[in-house]
């Protein structure tokens, strides 16, 4: 790269070289050197003949040396030496220092094999990367690009999912019940918008709202009342960031009763492995019920800064806020804090999810 | 393997760069207060309403605010679509940066892409070069190449060292942006969560400022780079080699 054009041009034509000529012919010439080329202690007049010579980037050390020494005895005898001298390099000044390429002498025939080789490689990656593009891109940015056929398929869905569930098994292989989030002093708080993600309920819902537990040790359906869970459990507090999966976040003042001692208080049977948090008042965006519901592993329900909210910024719970019990899980996505709690509903497989169902992913540790 | 790695980068840098900025359509960092008309907040869609405005042929646009993702995205309203797509190509990045890693560890590559001292100088000559190549060309005077005796030039070397120092970066503000809980320290290093956020967006312009120039110079620079980039050698005899034979 180093060097100018007339360089290339006179060596362009003599490397790609037809199939038919034989080694003889392969003998480029290296131009005269120029005269801002000449360095005092570089006499360029020794390199004026030379065999064609490959020199190997750095950086594939795997085939390079062994192919100088396979293919030594098919090499012109005159190459051979000028190659044999090239080879003997300048001992390198230090660790960091550059070395020289290694110039490495190779038979015409060989090397028209591996570029070959590799220019076939190179067309079926392109390829292999244009049709994984047709198959794994969404279909209407296929259609944008003029590609109306559906490509959607059951396998690009099974693919992207697997990618997804290897994502949900390193979040939770970096969980830790112990590591709580960071929390902040009231001075940071910011504004939190309310992300419902259809129409905001009727407050009508709040007078005869309760909490019911199903899936506990004693097989029992339990109904709770707001004053019946402030009253029975302590209260605690935290400022905490909430963090959507679009990527904005806000700071706020939270209290409520922990997870945890609901858990304690109420335990849930034996073979239980997750919770499925309901909220039944939920509603999509034109204003009709749309049930609300999210998975969340028991291990995350017992982290002691995950919160059944009653409390936003010093004041009950409004219902652009979920009044009057929410689900605060800072170590998850916003998506899984559900607003408006009615159900929590012990199981022991992963249960359905709402986000999940519409492709995103399960687990969504943060 | 360096080689292998720096191709597969196109197709995963790609995906990478559409499903984030379809990503960021969800929740632009560079928001103002709504606009009166519009509504709009997002500074992406005041520039796709001026480009329909003002470019030739897309006055009729059927959604100016979504041209900028419609163009230079998957498009707009597919957070989930892109966000598996994100972390596949994510997860192949990773896997590449390694093997990309390795290639250069082994082969003993990465001394050729170690900044020197008089980087700085021979990077403003080989700057000065090319902007002034356009101009020496059209006015046919001799613009003579600066010369150098080490693989690559300064400006070279300055790139294609920063280049995987922004991917480790992009990497690790990805994870901090990912997991900003479990990862707590990670993003409070680059500044918090919406700061490693900033980060992550502005070293993705990194690789675009980067690919454009060097595609451009691959390509001027003639078949034998572009060839030896697929095949790994060349014919060019170095200066190195030549002062090689001097006992």
């Amino acid at each position: 790269m180093n060097h100018k054009e007339k360089d290339d041009d006179s060596l362009q034509p003599k490397d790609t070289p037809s199939t038919d000529i034989g080694p003889k012919q392969e003998m480029a010439e290296l131009p005269e050197a120029g005269p801002e080329d000449v360095k005092p202690s570089v006499p360029m007049d020794i390199e004026k003949r030379e065999a064609v010579e490959a020199i190997e980037q750095q950086g594939d050390a795997g085939w390079s040396p062994s192919l100088s020494v396979d293919h030594e005895p098919r090499r012109d005898e005159a190459a051979s030496s000028v190659a044999v001298k090239s080879v003997s390099v300048k001992k390198p000044h230090n660790f960091f220092g550059e070395r020289p390429l290694p110039a490495i002498a190779i038979a015409p025939r060989v090397l028209r094999y591996q570029s070959r080789r590799d220019f076939l490689v190179f067309g079926a990656g392109a390829l292999a990367a244009t049709t994984g593009a047709g198959f794994l891109l969404p279909q209407d940015t296929l259609s944008r690009l003029g590609m109306h056929r559906n490509m959607d398929s059951p396998g690009k869905e099974w693919f992207l999912n697997k990618a997804l569930r290897i994502d949900d098994d390193v979040a939770e292989a970096l969980y830790s019940g112990t590591r709580r989030v960071p929390t902040y002093t009231k001075s940071q708080i910011t504004s939190l918008k309310n992300n419902y993600n259809g129409a905001t309920p009727d407050p009508g819902y709040i007078s005869g709202w309760t909490l019911t537990l199903d899936g506990l040790a004693s097989g029992l359906s339990i109904s709770l009342d707001i004053q019946n869970l402030l009253t029975r459990f302590p209260v605690h507090e935290q400022i905490t960031r909430l963090v959507c999966v679009e990527g904005w976040s806000g700071i706020a003042w939270w209290a409520g009763l922990r997870f945890d001692d609901l858990l304690r208080a109420y335990p849930p049977m034996s073979q239980a492995r997750w919770a499925l948090v309901e909220s039944s008042v939920n509603l999509d965006s034109s204003g009709k019920p749309d049930p609300y519901f999210v998975s969340l592993d028991l291990a995350t329900a017992r982290h002691p800064q995950t919160l059944l909210a009653t409390h936003f910024n010093g004041q009950p719970l409004t219902v652009d806020h979920g009044a009057p019990l929410r689900l605060l899980v800072p170590v998850k996505l916003g998506l899984k804090n559900v607003k408006a709690v009615t159900r929590i509903t012990y199981v022991a497989e992963e249960p359905r999810d709402y986000w999940a169902d519409r492709g995103y992913s399960r687990y969504d540790g943060i | 393997m360096v080689r292998w790695s720096h191709w597969l980068n196109v197709p995963i840098l790609l995906g990478l760069i559409l499903s984030g900025i379809s990503i960021y359509w969800a929740s632009p960092i560079y928001q103002h207060q709504p606009d009166p008309n519009t509504g709009n907040v997002d500074v992406a869609s005041d520039l796709g309403i001026w480009i329909c405005a003002h470019v030739p042929g897309q006055h009729h646009y059927s959604s100016p605010p979504d041209w900028i993702y419609n163009h230079m995205s998957l498009g707009p309203g597919m957070l989930a679509l892109a966000l598996r797509l994100h972390w596949l190509c994510a997860y192949l990045f990773m896997l590449n940066g390694i093997l990309y890693v390795a290639g250069l560890v082994t082969g003993g590559g990465w001394r050729s892409l170690l900044p020197r001292r008089t980087d700085l100088c021979d990077a403003l000559r080989m700057l000065r070069y090319y902007l002034g190549f356009p101009f020496a060309k059209l006015a046919r005077r001799q613009w003579l190449h600066p010369r150098f005796n080490t693989k690559y030039n300064a400006l070279q070397r300055a790139a294609y060292f920063s280049v995987p120092v922004a991917g480790f970066l992009s990497v690790a503000t990805g994870w901090a942006i990912h997991k900003p809980m479990q990862l707590q320290w990670l993003a409070a290093l680059f500044g918090g969560y919406n700061a490693a956020r900033v980060w992550h967006f502005w070293l993705m312009w990194i690789y675009i400022l980067f690919v454009v120039p060097h595609v451009i110079l691959v390509f001027a620079d003639g078949w034998d780079t572009l060839r030896s980039m697929i095949v790994g050698w060349s014919t060019r005899a170095e200066r190195s080699e030549v002062v090689a034979n001097e006992p």
